[in-house]
């Protein structure tokens, strides 16, 4: 008792929340409300500037109870919470736009469901009914849920996290479920892939987030406690409701601080154990048997994160040529050149490192992570470059494989195919360099690079797919973005129903590759003679390639012949966007006395396809299908 | 620390009320903060405070600082 106590006190040493989260999530013993208090209460003296963040939770069970929970993984990830709980089983109620959830403005709107609030017969096992019965049942319960996500998807309620109340029993048959003609498993398992399947396709914001799989990492016997579902209807242990805080909390963090990009990592004591200067290739820790293959575990969890869209760099103090050795030759080592889109292993400042990377990614630094197993190097960094996160790889092999579990900002929300062939993407972007660099700068090289290049450009006119793309790039784009303001899926396709408005983007393609959809221009027709450019914007992925300046005049152009003669545009800066601030003038738009940019298409017509390296090609829309033109390279290119 | 200042001042950290108001008659219905489910979340801090395990069918008697004290007292805490 006493060693625990002191154990906890402990806890409360850290200096940062960093430190403090990589502490507590190696903490065993379950915490009882009032160490929870006084954790809360470190946290936020650790934190001076808290970022706000509403929680609405409209429920069937008791969920204020959740309540110290919620607040101290919030603290944890410095964040001050306000949350609305609705009144006790009022779903249909909460759904109205004069709702108190509604009224509370919640960022996250988290629904708690039982399964009978979603089909009565779910109160009940599945395994009773036949075949027939079972599909129709699981059509029935996903209406019924369709239902009740789109109706508070309808209002201003942020983002909505679906929970179902798993089981509180085991399998009606057992054991023998899981080979069972008509598993109960199994009917689940389907439902939730209709429900997953529909979420994805059809609506915005919206995560399910699965309790199931909470049950599964906490046990059944500290998942539920049936005194607090029996004698109060809330029936989360302490250990799950911490876990089930820790995930909404970490939904909040994504939501609310800029998006992870980038996952830099140190090599010595992180992707193996030992020094590989000192302890040479054959003497470091990487391999099947502890302490190597918790390393060699890591290594494995890295690729998942790059599933989620990750892009992986290395930053060592190395020999390069010793680190190189072991990426191409080591038996053990599981991410090889092929897996980092960047490396700096050289003796230079870590936070140079870094700082130099984002150049080469072209990636802002509050897009970083960075993993590294040194104090002093993980002091120096947050000292130097605080917008990086830094988390420290733990000193116990042991805890090294979970190292990154639960940081907060790895989870994702949405997953596009563009984040999917991220590193497949900067692969090519490093052959593109390469290319350039071999063609030489100088002599009108950059226009022959560009010709080489042989892009071809996809202009898509109010688009009918692709809209998680589109919402994705108006919520993250930050530098080449003239007035930053953010859109999503809903208020885009509210815009091209509303028929005064323009939605258009492209996708570029070139001889190494396609790069997506890389930009997004939202044009409002004002008169029957005049647009005004909302947003324009573009991926720094494609930037110096004339894609920007084609895109625009393959939109002036289309607005030329729909008849408009004055085109609006603004540019409002930003501490990010100081890239694009010339754009407009360089683009032949004169800047008026009342601070906004014009151009008169009338006295100056917009440039011909034929000016730019870049073969256009136009998707859907109500534009014709055609022009492919011959290219003319240009003489300069702006390389940020 | 007395069993009783150590029950008081736990009383007062989750149901966050100043630990003056928790005097050694205090009742559930002389504290508005003290309600159903904060009598849950005070049963889940006895619990763990105290290292001990409470039925279901003890909840409801353990709604005063008196009857939580003699609870203890007879488990030898304190």
């Amino acid at each position: 008792m006493a060693r625990i106590k002191a154990e906890f006190d402990d806890l409360l040493i850290p200096a940062n929340l960093a430190e403090l989260r990589a502490e507590l999530s190696r903490w065993r013993t379950p915490l009882s409300l009032p160490q929870v208090q006084r954790l809360i209460a470190h946290a936020k003296i650790l934190c001076k500037e808290p970022i706000a963040l509403r929680i609405g939770i409209v429920h069937t069970y008791t969920s204020n109870l959740l309540d110290p929970w919620l607040d101290m993984s919030a603290a944890l990830q410095g964040i001050e919470v306000q949350t609305y709980h609705a009144p006790y089983g009022t779903i249909m109620q909460e759904t109205g736009p004069s709702s108190g959830l509604v009224a509370h403005q919640p960022d996250i709107t988290l629904l708690m469901l039982r399964r009978e609030d979603i089909h009565p017969a779910l109160a009940n096992s599945v395994v009773g009914l036949d075949r027939e019965a079972q599909t129709r049942l699981r059509a029935e319960a996903l209406a019924q849920l369709r239902n009740f996500v789109q109706r508070f998807r309808a209002q201003k309620v942020g983002q909505l996290v679906l929970t179902l109340l798993p089981a509180l029993v085991e399998r009606a048959l057992g054991q023998y479920d899981a080979q069972a003609e008509l598993s109960e498993a199994a009917w689940w398992a389907a439902f939730k892939s209709d429900l997953g399947h529909w979420l994805r396709e059809s609506v915005a914001s919206s995560l399910f987030l699965d309790l199931d799989e909470v049950l599964l990492q906490v046990g059944r016997h500290a998942f539920f406690d049936r005194r607090y579902w029996y004698a109060a209807q809330f029936p989360f242990a302490p250990e799950a409701a911490r876990e089930i805080a820790r995930r909404v909390t970490s939904i909040g963090v994504v939501l609310k601080t800029p998006r992870a990009k980038v996952l830099v990592l140190d090599a010595d004591n992180t992707l193996w154990g030992g020094i590989v200067g000192e302890d040479g290739i054959d003497g470091i820790a990487l391999g099947p048997d502890y302490p190597g293959v918790a390393y060699r575990d890591l290594q494995r969890r890295i690729l998942d994160f790059q599933q989620r869209g990750l892009i992986l760099a290395l930053c060592s103090k190395n020999n390069s040529a010793d680190v190189d050795q072991i990426l191409q030759d080591h038996p053990h080592q599981i991410l090889r050149a092929r897996h980092f889109a960047a490396r700096r292993v050289n003796w230079l400042p870590k936070a140079d490192n870094l700082a130099a990377l984002a150049q080469e990614l072209k990636l802002g630094l509050d897009s970083f992570l960075f993993l590294d197993d040194s104090d002093h190097e993980c002091a120096a960094v947050r000292h130097a470059l605080p917008q990086v996160e830094v988390i420290q790889t733990p000193a116990r092999p042991l805890d090294v494989p979970t190292c990154l579990d639960q940081v907060a900002r790895l989870e994702v929300l949405t997953l596009t195919a563009e984040d999917l062939a991220k590193t497949e993407m900067y692969a090519q972007e490093r052959h593109r360099r390469e290319l350039c660099e071999s063609v030489g700068m100088d002599n009108g090289g950059v226009g022959d690079y560009l010709e080489r290049l042989g892009m071809k450009m996809q202009v898509h006119l109010n688009p009918e797919t692709h809209f998680s793309r589109l919402s994705q790039l108006s919520q993250k784009t930050n530098q080449f973005n003239l007035t930053t303001r953010r859109y999503d899926e809903q208020q885009m396709k509210a815009f091209i129903a509303a028929g005064d408005w323009l939605v258009a983007d492209f996708s570029l393609a070139d001889v190494f590759g396609d790069s997506g959809v890389v930009g997004l221009a939202l044009l409002r027709l004002r008169a029957p003679r005049e647009a005004e450019l909302d947003t324009f914007l573009m991926s720094c992925r494609v930037i110096g390639r004339h894609a920007e300046a084609a895109f625009l005049h393959a939109l002036l152009r289309q607005l030329d012949t729909q008849g408009v003669v004055t085109v609006v545009a603004d540019f409002i800066p930003t501490a990010k966007n100081a890239l694009a601030t010339l754009f407009l003038s360089d683009q032949g738009f004169e800047l008026c006395a009342d601070g906004r940019y014009r151009r008169d298409l009338s006295a100056n017509p917009p440039k011909p396809e034929a000016q730019f390296p870049i073969a256009v090609g136009r998707g859907v829309g109500p534009v014709s299908t055609a022009a492919v033109t011959e290219k003319l390279p240009q003489a300069n290119i702006s390389n940020p | 620390m007395s069993t009783l200042f150590k029950l008081q001042e736990l009383i007062a950290v989750t149901l966050k009320v100043p630990v003056a108001k928790i005097t050694s008659t205090l009742r559930d219905e002389d504290l508005a903060a003290w309600d159903s489910l904060a009598q849950v979340n005070l049963m889940m801090a006895l619990e763990q405070t105290f290292d001990i395990y409470i039925e279901v069918e003890e909840f409801a008697g353990l709604t005063s600082v008196p009857a939580i004290l003699e609870f203890l007292n007879a488990r030898d805490i304190g």
